[in-house]
């Protein structure tokens, strides 16, 4: 098994396709870096001029009328329809400051979590091919029917198949978070703010890190499984693409309520050690209204963990079942 | 041990089409392929050949019926035995984008063969040199020398070629028989599937025909053609018109070809010479014409209901 999994990793390594894919990888994440550079940049001296100019008209105004807005808005307070927020919260006219003007500087604990997610889809998607692309092509090729010829021991075929593509993500994913978390780290040091970046705040990045290339193996994995399911790499992208349009975009956009049983949110708790959605609750007021607001929910770690996890487990299954009694021809 | 190197009993296999009807490729198969020497396993086109190879090789499910390689009932034993058995079936397929020697590196690695086996075997089938090229910039004939080069990783007692001449020119035909014959004079057993019939009697020492996925002959390639216990002459005389009455009138099929008579059906020329001389009738020349597997063939097949190169037959009942 070893030995099976140490040759199905010299071929991965060998494939042209997975060297490109690695290449786009490392590619798109020069570009998130670039682009964290771009909005770390503070304004132009010029810009700087004209946020302050703003600010010194607001708070001239402020000065001078703040007193007379605060008493019409309680004035009127009354008379404004339900709901509505206190009247402390609706009519705060609080004294304005320049850093209200202008452009915020980037803090690296804000901005990291968010790249590590986004590179997380994108290396997710990446292994996803990869994996697709590397099982696939044997079944298009036919070369799995010379392979079984030398190794007719199935499941022993399939483990190491699916253990290559999940082994070889792990330094892919390594490499990219690594340039993506030093990279960003020293942009964001030079030109915003890396106050606050702690010894737990580094811990949690790596744990998120972590669990990243946990989901990048499994990704890969099932790539590989829908493309021995459906014996073609175009075909598991496809299925991957229709799924993501329709149960995820379409069918997660018109029932909000079903989001905690789509894998893009499963996906997100599990990364984020648990994370937020939205639904709508809407209903009719006594004073004849019909008005909506937006809930904010929960999804635990555990529910993405056990979701994905019992996801996975299945598809695997269902992979070696059909592998083990298919006919190759 | 064993002295067969295949054998199956009651083989079995059917498929059910698109459409949901079942369609029986192989039909109680009993195969025995003696170790040593090359045996022959011929059939038309869709007659099971290559279904019962695949399920001698574990890529299908055979429905009923046993099967065992060196003795050795597969697939439950196969991982067993396959070590001793090297296969193409079809046509070779290997990874398109690697090079030759690449697509054997890793087989070998598979088997863990020593990679030195990958330079001897690639030496042994003349493809040394293009080793270093892409799989998919191969001729077909290199193509099929690389999947025989592949087979020989394991040093293999048993070798299946299914079909190993389909689209090869003559010179690459020559070369694959001269191949398999040299393998099984080194003492390996060498199982080569056709329906070409000329490519199998001139390789082959034992042969098994079959016709609707059962066995329709099998033995000796001399006595499998010698079993119809009929003979077919050529013969020169000057009354030909009197010799064919003569002939007719006893029973046997005639007819002209250029200067000679062509006589079938006789249990031997002796006979012929014999009926022709009491009617004062005397025989210029006379050739006798080896009875080939081809005819063989096309009468076994013929006495199944079967058209020899009809792709559409077997398993079609």
């Amino acid at each position: 098994m070893i030995r099976l999994t140490g040759v199905e990793l010299r071929r991965l390594v060998a494939r042209r396709l997975v060297m490109l894919g690695v290449a786009a990888v490392l590619g798109v994440t020069v570009l998130m870096l670039a682009a964290a550079w771009w909005n770390s940049r503070p304004l132009s001296a010029e810009d700087q001029q004209q946020a302050k100019a703003q600010f010194e008209t607001a708070h001239a105004d402020w000065v001078k009328n703040h007193e007379k807005y605060d008493k019409e808005c309680r004035d009127s307070y009354a008379s404004q329809p339900d709901p509505k927020p206190p009247v402390e919260e609706m009519c705060n006219y609080t004294e304005p400051t320049l850093d209200q003007w202008g452009k915020p500087q980037t803090v690296f604990t804000e901005v990291m979590p968010e790249l590590l997610q986004g590179s997380s889809y994108l290396l997710a998607f990446a292994a996803f091919l990869i994996g697709a692309s590397f099982v696939g092509a044997e079944f298009s090729s036919g070369s799995i029917g010379n392979w079984l010829t030398f190794e007719p021991r199935r499941m022993r075929v399939y483990a190491s198949k699916l253990a290559a593509v999940a082994i070889g993500m792990v330094p892919v994913v390594v490499v990219t978070l690594a340039i993506l978390l030093a990279g960003t780290y020293l942009i964001v040091a030079e030109l915003g703010v890396t106050a606050g970046t702690t010894g737990k705040v580094w811990g949690n990045l790596l744990e998120t890190s972590g669990r990243a290339m946990v989901v990048v193996a499994v990704a890969g994995a099932v790539g590989g499984v829908l493309a021995l399911l459906l014996r073609h790499t175009a075909a598991a992208i496809g299925v991957i693409m229709g799924y993501v349009v329709l149960v995820e975009a379409v069918f997660g956009s018109i029932l909000a309520q079903v989001q905690p049983w789509l894998v893009r949110l499963n996906f997100d708790a599990w990364l984020k050690h648990g994370t937020t959605y939205y639904v709508q609750n809407c209903k009719s007021t006594p004073e004849g209204y019909y008005n909506c607001e937006s809930i904010e929910k929960s999804l635990s770690f555990e529910h993405g963990a056990w979701y994905l996890g019992i996801g996975t487990v299945l598809l695997l299954a269902l992979g070696a079942f059909v592998f083990q009694r298919r006919d190759v021809t | 041990m064993t002295d067969l190197a295949i054998s199956t009993r009651g083989l079995r296999k059917t498929y059910r089409t698109r459409r949901g009807k079942r369609v029986v490729a192989v039909q109680g198969l009993d195969l025995d392929v003696p170790v040593g020497g090359v045996h022959g396993f011929l059939g038309p086109n869709g007659s099971g050949k290559t279904t019962s190879i695949r399920m001698l090789l574990g890529l299908i499910r055979a429905d009923a019926g046993a099967m065992a390689l060196f003795g050795r009932p597969v697939p439950e034993h196969l991982p067993e035995v396959v070590s001793r058995v090297g296969a193409i079936v079809e046509s070779p397929k290997f990874f398109p984008a690697f090079t030759g020697r690449k697509n054997l590196e890793l087989l070998a690695d598979a088997i863990g063969a020593p990679r030195r086996r990958v330079g001897e075997v690639l030496e042994e089938t003349s493809l040394g040199e293009r080793g270093k090229d892409r799989f998919k910039t191969y001729s077909l004939g290199m193509k099929q020398r690389l999947a025989i080069a592949a087979t020989l990783l394991k040093e293999p007692d048993l070798l299946i070629f299914d079909e190993p001449t389909n689209g090869l020119d003559p010179a690459g035909i020559r070369e694959i028989r001269e191949t398999m014959r040299s393998l099984g004079e080194q003492g390996r057993t060498v199982l080569v599937s056709s329906h070409i019939l000329a490519e199998v009697e001139q390789v082959a020492d034992t042969v098994s025909i079959i016709g609707h996925g059962r066995l329709l002959a099998s033995g000796p390639v001399s006595e499998v053609i010698g079993g119809t216990g009929k003979t077919t002459v050529k013969l020169v005389i000057d009354d030909r018109e009197a010799a064919t009455s003569v002939l007719t009138a006893a029973g046997l099929t005639v007819r002209a070809e250029g200067n000679y008579l062509v006589v079938d059906g006789a249990p031997d020329p002796a006979d012929i010479t014999r009926r022709l001389a009491q009617r004062e009738l005397y025989v210029a020349e006379l050739v006798p014409v080896r009875a080939d597997l081809e005819s063989v063939f096309l009468e076994l097949t013929a006495d199944e209901g079967l058209a020899a190169g009809d792709g559409t037959i077997g398993g079609q009942r």
